[in-house]
């Protein structure tokens, strides 16, 4: 049976019927198509598109959130169901993680295509800010991508291994597949070897996961919008992920379970835990709508109002209530109804699957719905502009371009069935085994059944808590028949009035013991920049005097005198003054001011009296050093520490980790392991009974350590 | 297997530690160029000042003499206004009155937190620069700034001889080009020249003030100036959506007492002013 059962599902690599190639043909004209799309919107630029200021993200943005949402099927099922050690995951891995990489493979480009000057893509690389949340997201994407390839690719090895051995197929399938099995021979120690890395890298790609939505979720929440300024988006998106990409892998078992004749391997069982799944998940995701809205429609805050009432009652109502229905009341009813009521449970595969594609739908549109209604209620509305500059709809290039993208992810999918198997075939041999040796019934007690999916949710949970940077000048009156005067001009110093000092000094006293902490992330935050406001606050006061004589050199009393001084752009008046007996009139300037500047001080002169001036230069104390203000690293145009430590920590120590998997385990570890076991003994003597001792051992070991 | 999960344990953590060491290393150089504020050339200002704008709001009338005049200055591309005249109505019995907000300049700019690339950065001289040489379009920035001030070129703009037969220049945005984010610069290279910008020299009711700060004067196109620290403080003047942490270095000055006819009120006779 179990031969039969394999020789079924491989034998859609040989064979390829008309449908396919129909399929395949409708697929390819749709993402040539959408590839025209983009030829026209790369020739006019963005203006193809219903972009514009107001609304400068649209769809593709939706898109991107939407295909890398998609992607989670693949680590949700294959990872989460890993590290619980669920045994009915096996026939379903292989499907889900394809679903992971080829959904980033659309999902990343996304952003590409919305970008103004993708030429200049390289510049993230060669001028990239590390503060930026864009870049941490094609950072995260990336990595995640090649996590997902790497964490596809190797549970594949002992099944390529399998196939480079069949006579069935041509001389060239199998030379691809013994290139890749890098010379897999299948001994227990290799197969452990494989085991361990696999459910190694499954822990490490939850986190990872989970890390990746989160940073994509940051895009929207790290800016000042109303509806995006919100706490709640890294989990919010974390969950709409993972509900969607477990519709997708219901969805794709559905599909292949029709079309590759897989009735042997998934089986309606399958239908019924990702039923339960959905369900749960769906519940979860109304919850967190239901804490993004509510919070927001409570406080009807001023600019949040706006989006509010858009969205219940105004231009995105319909779009609105029409997600919510789709994407988690129908879903949830129907997914209900057929697993809990016996009379419809003969509906169970195609009522989940006809979910899960309303799911999908729903949750496409609910990415619409996060991007397009919040940057149509900014604080500042554009006037002035015609009506299609202000409102998005879509253009059919954008539409195009969004199917193309659907299109080429199904065609990677078809062309990825017809060069693998689709299901694990060593993985799924040892629970034949398993099952054969009769150690474990095949209906687990409810209790035990109920265990299995509830240490998912605190699994996520987990993830979602892992979550978490001048000089006097005299100047000579002119002769005239009024009697000379003269006017000089002194300066100096004085201190500034004492009681204002007193009272910062004591605000300093009482905030200091709490503040060092704050000093340090406050600095690198840009959370206190008082420090070098109060700098700038420093400047002394200027005395400015203006003493006016007469040509016998007797002070002129009750003369009024005026000074001004010159700035780039013009004069600044301070205003006229009387001179007292000594002929002095004073001026206080307490202006915060640096530099040197030209002083000018007029006597106007009277019917006795001449005109007067005199200028001077006063210095106000040098300008600060250029600098740029004391915000924070954030706006720097420098990297620093705060920002580049804990980041590049996670990636790279992500990165080291699958250099180490993919490289020395692949290339290194198991040559090794399979020369010691040669030298030992010879292949053919050890493999039957060891083998199944080995795993039998191994799985009995996981049971009693009660999973991960 | 134990030795291959030693191995494995061991090789995490001896590469996370070479990861450590490697970013801490790479990071030292960096910080210590923050703190010696040895920033990168672009970020210098030719000059040493700090650009700072008034706008008096009891003054203006709604013109748009400002918005023109910007537009011919720099060829801005059509349906952008990089100083666009607001109707603004806070509430209904207050009334409204003109705002006119040209890129506010932040402090603690939130375009130049998301810009993944640096093309747009702040200056020693306060100001904001936008460098289309280095753009890739991805209007991060737009989606940052919350005064609706960027915009962007969806398609080739319409060029005329004039902006083409000058050379590119960061300092006053033009000639224009496809797929990049376009905004007010304050006229930096006027101010720099010792001239006030656009806006500010057209506007008739002479309600846009512009100095520097380290001089503490501000000079509107009549020649008016008045000292920086004292009409913000005696004004009262207020800084556009203050609350979201921005840092503008424009104020403006309440619109108390105007001198105008509100929005949708009847102009007065042409014959009469």
């Amino acid at each position: 049976m179990n031969l039969d059962r394999e020789a079924n599902m491989l034998r859609v690599l040989t064979h390829t019927s008309r449908q396919f190639y129909v399929t395949f043909g409708i697929l390819s004209a749709v993402a040539l198509w959408g590839l025209c799309g983009y030829i026209i919107q790369l020739r006019d630029g963005l203006i193809v598109t219903g972009l514009r200021d107001q609304i400068s993200w649209g769809l593709y943005i939706a898109n991107f959130v939407f295909f890398t949402g998609i992607s989670y099927g693949g680590t949700l099922i294959s990872a989460i169901l890993r590290v619980t050690n669920s045994g009915w995951r096996h026939p379903i891995t292989r499907l889900s993680e394809a679903i992971t990489v080829f959904a980033l493979c659309i999902g990343g480009p996304m952003v590409i295509v919305d970008m103004g000057r993708p030429e200049r893509m390289l510049f993230l690389f060669t001028h990239g800010r590390l503060q930026s949340v864009i870049l941490w997201d094609v950072i995260a994407v990336s990595t995640y991508l090649a996590g997902s390839v790497l964490y596809l690719f190797f549970p594949m090895i002992p099944d390529l291994a399998l196939l480079s051995k069949r006579q069935e197929f041509s001389s060239w399938r199998r030379t691809l597949y013994r290139k890749l099995s890098f010379g897999w021979t299948g001994t227990p120690e290799e197969q452990h070897l494989l085991e361990k890395c696999v459910s190694g890298m499954a822990g490490f790609m939850i986190v990872l996961a989970v890390s990746v939505h989160t940073v994509v979720s940051w895009i929207f929440a790290m800016t000042l919008r109303p509806g995006w300024n919100s706490s709640i988006f890294g989990p919010y998106f974390v969950m709409g992920a993972i509900y969607s990409g477990t519709a997708a892998v219901v969805l794709s078992m559905y599909i292949l379970v029709r079309m590759l004749h897989l009735e042997d391997y998934i089986k309606p069982t399958h239908f019924r835990r990702l039923g339960i799944l959905l369900l749960t998940f769906s519940l979860l995701y109304l919850y967190f709508n239901i804490n993004d809205y509510l919070t927001a429609a409570y406080k009807v805050e001023g600019s949040e109002k706006h989006l509010m009432q858009q969205l219940f009652f105004g231009d995105y109502a319909v779009l609105m209530w029409a997600t919510q229905a789709l994407c988690i009341f129908i879903p949830f009813l129907m997914i209900a109804a057929v697993l809990f009521l016996k009379r419809l449970q003969k509906f169970l595969p195609p009522a989940i699957a006809l979910a899960s594609v309303l799911i999908i739908i729903g949750a496409g549109a609910k990415r619409y719905l996060i991007v397009v209604p919040t940057l149509s209620t900014p604080f500042l509305q554009n006037t002035n502009l015609p009506f299609d500059w202000i409102h998005y709809h879509p253009t059919w290039v954008e539409w195009s371009i969004t199917f193309g993208g659907v299109a080429v992810l199904l065609l990677m999918y078809m062309l990825f069935t017809k060069v693998f198997p689709m299901v694990s075939i060593w993985e799924t041999r040892q629970d034949e085994e398993q099952v054969e040796t009769a150690v474990v019934p095949s209906t687990k007690p409810a209790s035990q059944r109920w265990r299995s999916i509830s240490s998912i949710p605190v699994i996520l949970i987990a993830g979602l808590l892992l979550n978490i940077g001048d000089a006097r000048a005299d100047q000579k009156p002119p002769a005239k028949k009024p009697e000379a005067t003269s006017l000089s001009l002194e300066w100096q110093q004085v201190a500034t009035p004492a009681p204002k000092n007193e009272e910062s000094k004591q605000t300093q006293l009482s905030g200091r013991e709490a503040s060092r902490v704050d000093k340090i992330f406050g600095r690198l935050l840009g959370w206190n920049p008082t420090e070098s406001s109060d700098n700038l606050e420093a400047p002394p006061s200027m005395q400015v005097t203006a003493t006016l004589h007469d040509s016998k050199g007797q002070p002129l009393t009750y003369q009024v005198v005026s000074l001004s001084l010159k700035t780039s752009f013009g004069t600044l008046d301070f205003g006229s003054r009387p001179t007292d007996e000594q002929g002095k009139a004073q001026f206080l300037v307490k202006d915060k001011r640096y530099g040197k500047y030209s002083v000018e001080s007029i006597y106007d002169g009277g019917s006795d009296f001449a005109a007067a001036r005199a200028t001077a230069t006063v210095d106000f104390g040098p300008r600060p050093a250029p600098a740029l203000p004391s915000q924070g690293v954030l706006i720097a145009p420098n990297l620093t520490a705060a920002v580049a430590v804990p980041f590049l920590a996670f990636f790279g120590f992500t990165w080291l980790v699958f250099l180490f998997v993919g490289c020395y385990i692949l290339f290194w570890r198991l040559p090794q392991i399979r020369k010691h076991v040669s030298k030992k003994a010879p292949w053919s003597q050890r493999k039957q009974p060891s083998h199944s001792l080995a795993t039998h051992g191994l799985r009995s070991r996981k049971i009693a350590g009660g999973g991960y | 297997m134990k030795t291959l999960r030693r191995e494995f344990f061991r090789s995490l953590v001896q590469g996370g530690a070479g990861v450590l060491v490697v970013s801490l290393a790479c990071a030292k150089g960096k910080t210590e160029q923050v703190v010696q504020q040895k920033l990168p050339a672009r970020s210098i200002a030719p000059s040493n000042q700090k650009w700072s704008m008034v706008i008096d709001l009891a003054k203006c009338d709604g013109c748009k003499d400002c918005t023109k005049a910007c537009n011919k200055m720099h060829f801005v591309p059509p349906m952008q206004e990089w100083i666009k005249v607001y109707e603004v109505l806070d509430n209904p019995i207050a009334g409204p009155y003109y705002l006119p907000r040209p890129c506010l300049q932040c402090d603690n700019p939130p375009c130049v937190r998301g810009c993944p690339v640096g093309a747009t950065f702040k200056r020693t001289d306060g100001i904001v620069i936008m460098d289309h040489d280095r753009c890739i379009g991805c209007r991060n920035c737009i989606a940052q700034c919350p005064y609706s001030a960027r915009f962007f070129n969806w398609s080739e703009p319409s060029h005329n001889k004039n902006e083409l037969s000058h050379p590119y220049s960061m300092e006053y945005s033009y000639p224009h080009r496809k797929g990049v984010v376009e905004k007010c610069d304050f006229c930096a290279n006027d101010l720099r020249a010792g001239k006030l910008p656009a806006c500010a020299e057209k506007c008739d009711m002479a309600a846009i003030y512009v100095g520097d700060e380290y001089e503490d004067a501000v000079t509107n196109c009549k020649g008016e100036t008045v000292q920086l620290s004292k009409i913000t403080k005696q004004g009262a003047a207020f800084r556009l959506l203050e609350e979201l942490g921005t840092e503008p270095r424009v104020y403006f000055l309440p619109p108390t007492k105007r001198k105008y006819p509100a929005p949708g009120e009847p102009k007065p006779e042409a014959g009469k002013s």
